[in-house]
């Protein structure tokens, strides 16, 4: 054992190797963030105008299936479809980008990716509501039958999942008025004029009664002129 | 001391302990040495006002003897303590009433008295009026043992773990407070001598450099010389104040002898603790050889418990003592052999349940054998343990009587003990005690010990089911706001109450298997939303909304759909011990963290708030664990559906292992599911995720320590998008890449300038988030630095601790940055053609694979100062309320961080629809500060006074809406006369009292609460724990005020400007 009196803390060689090495694993230490270059600047994304549709997964737009927001060819896949918050009525909501796709077929496409993905965030009959009505638009501009058997699907889970659900259309100078969805979801199936588009299902608009009674409703039709008194009920409900 | 040596030629020796007179001549003859003697014992006696007796040894040619007041004095007895069950070494005795001192000592030491014992050794400093009490109601003398830095000391205000004796402050505060203990106790009727340490000698765990730089086998040789010229300075010193009782040490067996004899030439006595099985061997030969000086034992015996048949075993202990009292009487004075047994005391008196884990399973009696020693050979085996820390009593750990005293069950060596300690081996001649040893009927002694056993099973009814006790709580509430009042007048007012039933059982079907539950059975629940959230609230009716019809309209109305369960099992544990593994199955019963087995990324996170979890009903911690054994032991693996409070169900596997001279571990983690609810109220849950962390660190000597750990986490993020904004305002899709996956973290440890500095960095990439950061100080360390766990970061911290006498200060930084800052909101649009512009939104953990939250960008700077004179009850203790017994302490800290950026949103859980939910918007930037203070005062026994008061300018952890606020809490609580305790708070505009309050950004004008309780009795005579706290009989009165503001609204409860609510409650223990 050495002298007492050298019993004071001055650094020795070990010491000062230790500072150096914890000092110089600090410095290279690495973590770096991205450096400029890195990534993909998507400040300005071209909307899709053609009407060919590749769904990402066979529930894609239906339910509560989420791979849209995976799917590479959706714009709005990092893109906020804020919902209406009661608490700042006037902030801005999904339907201000939905009201800026252009009209007509060349926005069909975006259409459905928009609400698609607002599904996917958050499951409400609303956004079924939309998607559907986005692929019977597609369907109408490109007569795809997989579009045709996906929109029916997308149709049918308004009245299987949300059933009951309601959104809002404002007319007339701004007033407001909600619209039941189960019964909109029918009057598109069995009415032509309700959606502007080719009917999903061929023929006689009594296929389409015949459809949602095999899928479990009975659609009594609504009537001129305004038809607002349709009525859907379940089957033994 | 002097050692007065009479002439060889007269065969007399004699050592009159520390007589403060002239040296005798040389030629001093026989008579007049004795009359001397006789002389200075009258008049030592005389001037002593409490009559200390004089204690003295004794040496002609036939050996050794000690002698109290002149008379022959063999020491019999045992190592004496009084451990409840359900206490550990924090329990103290001398802190309850006087009553139940009495009661305690007068059953204790009336069994002792009854087997012929002496004397008694203790860890504890037995205050001296108690002392007194022994000797003089039960004839039992005490031998005075501070520990002297045995097991840390504080050195300059700092407690020091390991002391270092060659420290010339450390020398000079031990030999302080020691002479002072000589000096309270030397005037003490029943003091037999002084004694220091415990085994001091296997404790020389300090390092420094200098010896480092030894030889290994010369290190701790050089560590012991210090020991022991200490150990002699003290006993020099204090002879000089007690010149009437000897001075020896406790020495673990025999070993540095030899310094012994060169360093100690003022030791009256060797002490010594000895488990060399049952002989002691060559012991007396070599003592007699090198230091020609009397031997007293201060430990020795055995365990009662067969390790290898796995099962309590009397007669071996019984055997082994008897064995060893026989040789002990054989080496006393006039035998013909050394002569140099003076006595001693057998380890020990009675089973202390907290001895292996000492913080765990204090309510059972573990089996577990922690240390292997080949001289006990009735249950040794080749690499296995077999010494049960838990069984060394001579008398196990019976029940409470109807004093409240815990009781002993005698084992059958306290029978043969009893009948040995009935000889004295002066009186009797060799021959005849022998004779008497050896006609001590083992057979019947055996029996009787056996049906104690069985009678004592019966009554625990141990091997099936026995109910423990348990406890009935009672409330009466009344709650209104003015509104109400306002409007309803008295009927504005809510009655309610409550009651609640705890019931306690053990279980133990085979020996390999123990455990325990309680049940908790509802009978009405008291509703003291929104002012107190308590457990039991599970009873209150669950409210929905359904739709009504009145007159054709529908319309929403409020509906009680269910009450929640009123019996459910609040806890249970149950351990198997096996021979390679032990596995232990735990539901909402503390566990700790793992920070100081190589955890150092924090995986395993601390779950021992019970009370704060029983708030919302959480069951945490629920799981399995695996330790291995033996060719096992560096395993461990820990499984469950939430392990720690908030933890996905998973399974962590830890090994450790070393590599070169560092310690290592490796740990991974692996959620196997995602949790369906979140911890607490409103805390969110986390994705699945998985974690792999590999820790080094070397301790160098002389404080210097390295640690330095890596992190691979949430390897299943990778590839997964996200978004940010780059230098130049453009928005940026992002991926994951497996880099973002690592962390790296070191922390060195050094003695800069004579104080504890650390500096340490801790790089993360994006997704490399670790658990709960473990402080300085544990879960209780004051400081405000702003710590998380998560990942995106690169953090350095430096920290110092001074101490300069008793006070502490200790100043902290932190730095830290980013990888990736916060996203800003910028809103998505449509322009012409179609051109769709992004946006960006503020992350969070659910939608994105990272989000900057606690982890934010930082520069925080605190300082803490610390008063604490008695530093062996640790400030920052979680149960310091209890512990500190210093007559004022107190701390006070000073914390300011600037945030300089903004925050992602963070989540909450939505309880109704059992998902996370966001607050959409992250926290702005801000600088924030904290000022805070906590006073113990202990003015006089059963007196306690606690104080403390919070400042600050602070912000909100979740909702960023309503701003930072500014505030004031002061806490109190107030302990007088061992039962009454008044405490409470008066919080103005800070949250509530729950953390979802900060959550959700809900602060209140003024808050109040006034609670004022007696202790009817019970289990103790005084709040000496928080167990005896928490569960004591007690009955109380408490009333609680709040107001509100705009800031408080988001409650629908609050309906007026205040609200508020007494509750009268009753705790019955049994």
């Amino acid at each position: 054992m050495k002298n007492q009196s050298r019993h004071i803390n001055r650094p020795t060689a070990k010491q000062f190797t230790l500072v150096a090495l914890v000092l110089s694993l600090f410095a290279i230490g690495g973590c770096e963030g991205p450096s400029d270059g890195e990534g993909q600047q998507i400040n300005a994304i071209v909307l899709p105008t053609d009407t060919l549709l590749n769904l990402a997964c066979a529930d894609a737009g239906i339910g509560f299936e989420l791979c849209i927001l995976g799917d590479p060819e959706n714009p709005f896949a990092q893109v906020a479809t804020p919902e209406f918050n009661v608490n700042n009525p006037d902030a801005a909501t999904k339907f201000e980008l939905a009201n800026n796709i252009p009209a007509g077929p060349t926005g069909a496409k975006a259409r459905f990716y928009l609400w698609a993905t607002a599904l996917a965030r958050f499951p409400s009959g609303e956004n079924q509501w939309y998607t559907a009505r986005a692929l019977h638009e597609l369907y109408d501009a490109n007569s795809d039958t997989l579009i045709q058997e996906q929109a029916l699907r997308a149709y049918r889970s308004v009245l299987d999942n949300f059933w009951g659900s309601v959104t809002f259309f404002t007319c007339c100078g701004g007033v407001s008025f909600s619209v039941n969805l189960n019964e909109q979801t029918a009057d598109d199936l069995y009415r032509t004029d309700s959606t502007g588009f080719v009917r999903l299902i061929p023929g006689d608009p009594l296929n389409a009664q015949a459809l949602m009674a095999q899928w479990g409703y009975t659609y009594r039709p609504a009537t001129p002129p305004d038809y607002n008194d349709g009525l859907v009920t379940i089957n033994g409900g | 001391m002097k050692t007065l040596d009479i002439p060889q030629e007269s065969n007399f020796k004699e050592r009159v302990v520390a007589m403060a007179v002239p040296k005798f001549k040389q030629n001093a003859s026989k008579l007049f040495g004795l009359l001397t003697v006789a002389l200075f014992l009258a008049a030592s006696m005389a001037s002593q006002a409490h009559a200390a007796d004089v204690v003295t040894t004794y040496k002609d040619e036939n050996g050794w003897k000690l002698q109290v007041n002149g008379q022959d004095f063999y020491a019999k007895g045992v190592v004496w303590s009084y451990s409840p069950r359900g206490q550990n070494y924090s329990y103290n005795l001398w802190a309850e009433s006087d009553d139940h001192i009495r009661k305690v000592l007068d059953y204790d030491m009336g069994l002792l008295k009854a087997a012929n014992v002496n004397s008694i050794r203790s860890f504890a400093m037995i205050p001296p009026k108690w002392v007194t009490y022994i000797y003089r109601e039960h004839g039992i003398m005490f031998v005075v043992n501070p520990l002297m830095g045995r097991y840390g000391y504080m050195i300059g205000g700092q407690w020091v773990p390991f002391t270092d004796y060659s420290d010339p402050l450390t020398r000079a505060t031990l030999k302080a407070d020691m002479l002072e203990i000589v000096n309270r106790y030397k005037d003490t009727p029943g003091v037999l001598m002084f004694a220091f340490g415990n085994e001091s000698n296997y404790g020389l765990s300090w390092s420094s450099f200098e010896i480092e730089n030894l030889p290994e086998g010369e290190q701790n040789t050089a560590k012991a010389r210090y020991l022991y010229s200490l150990f002699n300075e003290v006993i020099k010193d204090g002879k000089q104040i007690a010149p009437h009782v000897p001075f020896t040490i406790v020495n673990g067996d025999i070993q540095y002898i030899d310094l012994i004899a060169e360093l100690m030439p003022d030791l009256d006595i060797l002490g010594s603790n000895v488990y060399r099985g049952s002989s002691f061997t060559s012991l007396w030969k070599d003592v007699d050889e090198k230091l020609d000086l009397p031997v007293i034992f201060f430990e020795f015996g055995s365990d009662a418990f067969n390790a290898r048949d796995y099962r309590e075993d009397q007669v071996s202990q019984a055997k082994l003592l008897k064995a060893q009292w026989q040789e002990m009487y054989n080496k006393a004075y006039g035998n013909g052999e050394e002569g140099n047994s003076i006595g001693g005391y057998v380890f020990e008196w009675r089973d202390e349940w907290w001895k292996y884990l000492q913080e765990e399973n204090l309510d059972t009696q573990d089996n577990n054998a922690s240390w292997s020693n080949q001289a006990y050979l009735f249950d040794w085996a080749e690499g296995q343990n077999n010494m049960n820390e838990e069984w060394f009593g001579i008398a196990a750990l019976g029940k409470q009587n109807a004093d409240g005293v815990w009781t002993a069950r005698p084992r059958m060596a306290y029978d043969v003990l009893g009948e040995i300690w009935g000889m004295d081996p002066y009186l009797n001649k060799k021959a005849a005690f022998n004779q008497g040893i050896n006609n001590i009927n083992m057979e019947f002694l055996e029996l009787k010990g056996e049906v104690r056993q069985l009678k004592s099973e019966n009554e625990e009814e141990k091997g099936k089911l026995s109910f423990t006790g348990g406890r009935v709580q009672g409330e009466l509430v009344l709650r209104g706001s003015d509104e109400s009042v306002r409007v309803d007048g008295e009927n504005g007012i809510d009655f309610s109450d409550g009651q609640m039933l705890f019931l306690d059982f053990e279980f133990q079907p085979v020996q390999e298997l123990e455990g325990q539950f309680s049940l908790n059975i509802l009978g009405n629940v008291a509703d003291k939303r929104p002012l107190e959230f308590t457990y039991g609230d599970r009873g209150l009716p669950i409210t929905g909304f359904t739709v009504g019809e009145l007159d054709g309209n529908q319309f929403i109305r409020e509906t009680e759909l269910s009450t929640g369960e009123r019996v459910e099992i609040y806890d249970f544990e149950a351990t198997y011990q096996g021979e390679n593994f032990d596995i232990t199955g735990f539901y909402h019963t503390p566990r700790f963290h793992w920070g100081y087995e190589g955890d150092f990324f924090g995986l395993v996170a601390e779950a021992t708030d019970i009370y704060g979890m029983d708030i919302w009903n959480a069951k945490a911690p629920e799981g399995i664990e695996i330790q291995g054994k033996n060719k096992w032991k560096n395993l461990r693996l820990l499984m469950g559906p939430e392990v720690y409070w908030g933890a996905n169900p998973k399974f962590i596997v830890k090994y450790d292992f070393d590599f070169g001279k560092f310690d290592v571990t490796f740990i991974h983690s692996e959620d196997v599911a995602r949790s369906g609810e979140g911890a607490s109220a409103t805390q969110a849950t986390e994705r699945q995720s998985r974690q792999t962390t590999l820790f080094a660190e070397r301790e160098f000597g002389d404080g210097w320590k390295i640690e330095l750990g890596g992190i691979m986490a949430a390897t299943e993020k990778v590839d997964d998008i996200y978004t940010r904004v780059d230098g130049s305002g453009n928005i940026i899709l992002d991926q994951v890449d497996h880099e973002d996956t690592m962390g790296f973290k070191a922390k060195l440890t050094m003695p800069l300038f004579g104080t504890e500095t650390y500096v340490q960095a801790h790089h993360a990439g994006l997704v490399a988030d670790g658990g709960q950061v473990h402080k300085v100080f544990g879960i209780n360390d004051p400081s405000r630095l702003p710590y998380s766990g998560l990942g995106n970061k690169r953090e350095y911290e430096a920290g110092m601790i001074m101490n300069f006498g008793n006070l502490m200060v200790f100043p902290r930084l932190m730095y830290r940055d980013n990888l990736i800052d916060a996203n800003p909101f910028i809103e998505a649009s449509i322009g012409p053609g179609g051109v769709l512009n992004p946006g960006i939104t503020p992350r969070d953990r659910d939608s994105d694979p990272f989000a900057v939250l606690g982890n934010r960008e930082a520069r925080s700077a605190e300082v803490v100062f610390k008063w604490d004179p008695t530093g062996a009850s640790e400030f920052y203790r979680w149960d310091n309320d209890w512990r500190e017994d210093a007559k004022f302490a107190f701390d006070f800290g000073a914390n300011y961080t600037e945030y300089p950026t903004f925050t992602d949103a963070n989540l909450f859980f939505l309880e109704p629809l059992g998902v996370n939910a966001s607050f959409g918007q992250g926290l702005p930037a801000e600088d924030v500060w904290t000022l805070s203070s906590r006073m113990v005062f202990n003015p006089k026994q059963g007196r306690k006074y606690i104080t403390r008061v919070v400042r600050g300018f602070d912000q909100s952890t979740g909702n960023p809406e309503g701003g930072t606020r500014d505030y004031w809490q002061f806490h109190w609580k107030a302990l007088f006369g061992g039962k009454h305790t008044f405490e409470g708070y008066f919080m103005k505009d800070a949250w509530g009292p729950y953390d979802f309050y900060r959550q959700f950004n809900v602060t209140y004008p003024e808050q109040v609460k006034l609670d004022y309780s007696i202790l009817l009795g019970g289990n103790t005579g005084s709040f000496v724990s928080a167990v005896g706290e928490n569960e004591a009989t007690r009955i109380g009165i408490r009333a609680l005020y709040r107001s509100g503001d705009d800031d408080s609204d988001l409650n629908p409860l609050i309906d007026g400007d205040y609200v508020f609510m007494t509750v009268l409650y009753l705790t019955y223990q049994f």
